[in-house]
């Protein structure tokens, strides 16, 4: 893996967190506010237009790399979004989440290195 | 945390989220498969990953990750975040095995055990998950 692969890979995962955490407040404010206001368009079009770059970048990469081994990069996420949401959203964590999240993420850079 | 009462029958987040997985998991696959098709086309803009638009399997995997983005939005609408995208990272253990299975890649010793990993991490998530469907 080249040096600049692997800054792609990371603006990939920052970008798929990040477009994750603004759906999810977009569709949670979407309970509250309904479609058309801008509190839900604006969280909605920045998720959008996260998901959209790390999709084509992650398109990239796999034009590179076997499927099997650069889709379990994203794993990482497991526990950064779990722990982001919430710092950022103030969900809930339980214990059995964490330790899953954990698990889940060991497990996939295991995949991943191999 | 915006977690309403959970709607039934379609409309149940638990199917969508089953959904969602189901079509990530087909659209990683077709991905692949105009990736490998369109990895010869132009150095200048492989990078950006857009080459991959001249495949018509990556117009089809569009089309999966369009139906797998409107399932897991209204699965974001019921069940918080911090749930539901761990128990998503299923596909981590179906994206391997149907690599192995339908695209012929290898999964040598260590992968199984990463595998074996995330299955164990999932069956720790998925307890908060019964207890919400009690719950809710």
């Amino acid at each position: 893996m080249t040096p600049i692969s692997f800054v792609i890979i990371l603006i990939a995962l920052t970008g798929h967190a990040a477009g994750e955490l603004f759906l999810k407040r977009a569709m949670d404010t979407s309970n509250a506010v309904g479609f058309r206001s801008r509190k839900f368009v604006a969280p909605f079009t920045a998720g959008i237009v996260l998901m959209t770059v790390q999709f084509f970048l992650g398109l990239g990469l796999l034009q590179r790399y076997d499927l099997s081994f650069i889709y379990p990069f994203q794993g990482l996420n497991v526990i950064l979004i779990t722990i982001a949401a919430a710092v950022l959203l103030r969900e809930k964590l339980t214990l059995q989440l964490v330790i899953g999240s954990a698990l889940i993420s060991a497990g996939i850079v295991l995949v991943s290195f191999s | 945390m915006a977690t309403q009462n959970k709607p039934s029958g379609f409309a149940n987040p638990s199917l969508h989220l089953a959904l969602s997985i189901l079509f990530v998991t087909i659209y990683e696959l077709l991905l692949k498969r105009g990736a490998i098709d369109t990895a010869h086309l132009s150095d200048r803009w492989a990078w950006t990953g857009v080459t991959g638009l001249a495949s018509p399997y990556v117009w089809l995997a569009i089309l999966f990750v369009i139906l797998s983005l409107i399932t897991w939005l209204h699965v974001l609408r019921y069940i918080p975040l911090s749930l539901a995208f761990p128990i998503s990272q299923v596909v981590h253990v179906l994206v391997p095995l149907c690599s192995w299975l339908f695209l012929g890649e290898s999964i040598i010793d260590l992968r199984w055990y990463g595998i074996a990993l995330v299955s164990l991490g999932l069956a720790v998530v998925a307890k908060p998950v019964a207890r919400l469907e009690e719950r809710l």
